[in-house]
């Protein structure tokens, strides 16, 4: 039997010593039918929406429905030991998860307790779980990058400090991959992440932990875990915690950034309570708020400025800005994005990025569609490299496309038509990546610079994934301190003469 | 389907209404209570939706059972529930309406239960306190349970104030677990 530290009888004296006692007058109701978790309760007048409710056995529930003579509300963790006639007490508190550097490197369950076994969390202050976005006046424009790693989308739809982008594709296209991608990639970028896992299998969940340990990415993350076995309201307040645990360091002038994995899981699970709270159906069975369900959870991703931070740390912190990106994630049904849940989202978020079965079963790994994802502010916090760059990438990618569909017809085509085509394919395959395989922005800009300037044209088409990686072990190897300027300082200008160095160099000497 | 209370409700009201106007809710006030005593009786129950008795006859079955002090109004009411078929509601119907007297007459029912039989000077000082903090007069229901171990819950409503001694252990009791 193992004694816990709070057990020495001088800490236990000094609590009983604290200890509040005296008469304590609540408002008082009774439970009426408990069914599916949801508790229909009688009394309780001076209950408000979005309260804590207190039930016998430390039990905990959320006040969801305000009806003339009943409350309706959702019990937050196991109900069976609810009984009809049982008191309900209101707390005059709305719930709150514990915030703060503390949590890093954890895995927390969606009311902030930990479930990885590592101990108590010590955090120090605690945040209610849904809060205000922050107003217009606090706000800044999206100025800088957060790197993903990835070539085709840092250089095509780049993402932005405090930008939401989301992550579209069925099931089985990579996109818990390209999110676990961006946060390992936050390793040396100062920028601390939360993932929150909505809906998923424990196995799964269980994998993206040992992945972000095996990768040294845990250690500025956050996961908040509300597994497909755990209640319906759990998974539909756990992205409201994650977003909360993410905001601390936004309001104390740090970047952050969450992944909610994923939100059309969320929405089926708020679907439940609202269905069981007898609230109207509408379109697909979703109640009526699903969109507010999900604008107000993204509004809280925002970047802020001086004042802000100035204002919300009452001083502390001075002259710097902060931020929180979202990367949501919405699972969609043969590649349906026309469903009531990914026109929500993709009309909320500022861009999105597609993921297809067909092209990632035809081995384009990343699977994006260059066509038709697009990143609607990234393009001012881009790096001045990446943009010069990218910008003939997509270009290719765009005539390359146009000419595959035409050309199926052509038998023999002109020598210009011809080259595009080539340059188009030749291209496709430099965007192709390895997952856990992130780039630096000098690696990117290296590899973009010699398709686009035409150094992969003679090589044969299924040489060339094989061309780029030789010429990035060439590029480390040899070329170590160009690429650390190049990083140290992403300008084109100053460095397009050393990539053109570094690239015919390679040409000249390097085997493939 | 509707919550009975909501159906009872706007009747609950307008009964009120009227018997306030008349000047005569005590009389009002036993009389729902008897008539909602009959209607809850198994053998009147086995009447509604009778196709044998017409709702006319319903109604006068009830009113007699009412009583005399049920004026023409009185009469009226009932007779109008039995048309909408509304007579299983008057148990709710007389809460109600008992609940608006209360609230009118300034009146808060109010159970205490203590561990130990209370004495007839801590009765009144309570009542005195309890009169002071609803500024309204009460009427008291005691009740002894001595699994409260000491002191006394008092219940008003939707309101409770506990000052048991099991409810400080309890507390006590979450506070060093927490």
């Amino acid at each position: 039997m193992s004694i816990k530290a709070s057990e020495i009888s001088d800490l236990i004296g000094r609590r009983i010593q604290n200890f509040a006692g005296g008469t304590e007058a609540r408002n008082v109701g009774s439970v009426m039918s408990v069914a599916d978790g949801v508790v229909r309760i009688h009394g309780l007048a001076d209950a408000r929406y979005g309260e804590m409710l207190e039930f016998p056995g430390n039990l905990f529930g959320l006040a969801l429905n305000l009806e003339r003579d009943s409350v309706g509300a959702v019990v937050l963790g196991e109900y069976k030991s609810i009984r009809e006639g049982d008191a309900v007490k209101t707390t005059g508190r709305i719930l709150e998860v514990p915030v703060g550097p503390e949590l890093l490197g954890r895995v927390v369950d969606a009311l902030g307790n930990p479930v990885d076994g590592k101990g108590p969390i010590n955090a120090k202050i605690s945040a209610p779980i849904e809060r205000v976005a922050p107003g217009v006046i606090y706000r800044k424009s999206v100025s800088q990058p957060i790197q993903t790693g990835y070539k085709a989308v840092d250089s095509m739809v780049p993402v932005g400090r405090g930008q939401r982008e989301l992550i579209i594709g069925d099931r089985q296209t990579g996109k818990t991959a390209m999110a676990i991608d961006t946060i390992i990639n936050q390793k040396d970028s100062g920028v601390k992440c939360v993932y929150v896992a909505i809906g998923q299998k424990a196995s799964t969940i269980a994998n993206v932990v040992r992945k972000l340990e095996e990768h040294d990415a845990l250690k500025h993350t956050i996961v908040v875990v509300a597994s497909a076995a755990t209640p319906a309201a759990l998974q539909y307040i756990s992205a409201y915690s994650g977003v909360t645990m993410g905001e601390y360091f936004m309001d104390n002038g740090e970047d952050a950034l969450i992944v909610y994995d994923d939100l059309s899981k969320q929405a089926v699970a708020y679907r439940q309570i609202s269905l069981l709270l007898k609230r109207p159906p509408g379109r697909e069975a979703f109640p009526g708020d699903v969109f507010y369900l999900h604008s107000r959870l993204l509004e809280r991703s925002a970047r802020v400025n001086e004042q802000y931070v100035e204002m919300v740390t009452k001083g502390r912190v001075k002259g710097k800005t902060g931020s929180l990106t979202g990367l949501p994630i919405i699972e969609t049904q043969a590649g349906d994005v026309t469903a009531f849940v990914p026109t929500n989202v993709i009309s909320i978020t500022d861009g999105q990025i597609f993921l297809e079965s067909s092209l990632f079963n035809a081995g384009i790994r990343p699977a994006m569609n260059a066509g038709i994802s697009v990143s609607r502010v990234g393009g001012a916090a881009q790096t001045d490299i990446i943009k010069r760059l990218g910008g003939g990438i997509r270009l290719a990618l765009a005539q390359y496309r146009e000419l595959a569909a035409f050309s199926q017809f052509a038998s023999d085509l002109d020598e210009a038509t011809r080259k595009q085509l080539e340059r188009g394919q030749r291209t496709t395959e430099v965007m192709k990546q390895k997952q856990y395989a992130p780039m630096s922005v000098a690696q990117m800009a290296l590899s973009i610079y010699a398709v686009n300037s035409g150094y992969m044209d003679n090589v044969p088409l299924g040489k060339v994934v094989a061309f780029e990686a030789a010429m990035q072990g060439f590029a480390t190897s040899s070329h170590k301190a160009e690429l650390d300027a190049i990083n140290a300082e992403p300008v084109l200008k100053k460095h397009e003469a050393t990539l053109k160095k570094i690239v015919e160099n390679f040409v000249a000497t390097g085997t493939y | 389907m509707a919550d009975r209370l909501t159906v009872a409700r706007p009747y609950a009201k307008a009964a009120f209404a009227r018997a306030q106007a008349d000047g005569r809710l005590g009389a009002w006030s036993g009389a729902l209570a008897r008539a909602a005593l009959a209607v809850s009786d198994e053998r009147v129950r086995g009447l509604f939706g009778s196709p044998r008795v017409t709702a006319a006859q319903l109604a006068d079955l009830v009113s007699d059972v009412a009583g005399a002090e049920l004026d023409q109004h009185g009469r009226n009411f009932i007779a109008l529930l039995a048309e909408n078929g509304r007579l299983p509601f008057l148990p709710e119907i007389a809460r109600i309406f008992d609940q608006f007297k209360d609230d009118a007459e300034r009146v808060v029912d109010v159970s205490i239960t203590s561990a130990a039989p209370l004495g007839p000077d801590e009765r009144s000082k309570l009542v005195a306190a309890l009169e002071k903090r609803f500024s309204r007069k009460v009427r008291v229901e005691a009740d002894v349970d001595p699994a409260l171990i000491g002191g006394a819950v008092v219940r008003a409503g939707d309101l409770t104030i506990d000052g048991s001694i099991r409810a400080r252990l309890t507390r006590l009791a979450q506070e060093l677990t927490a």
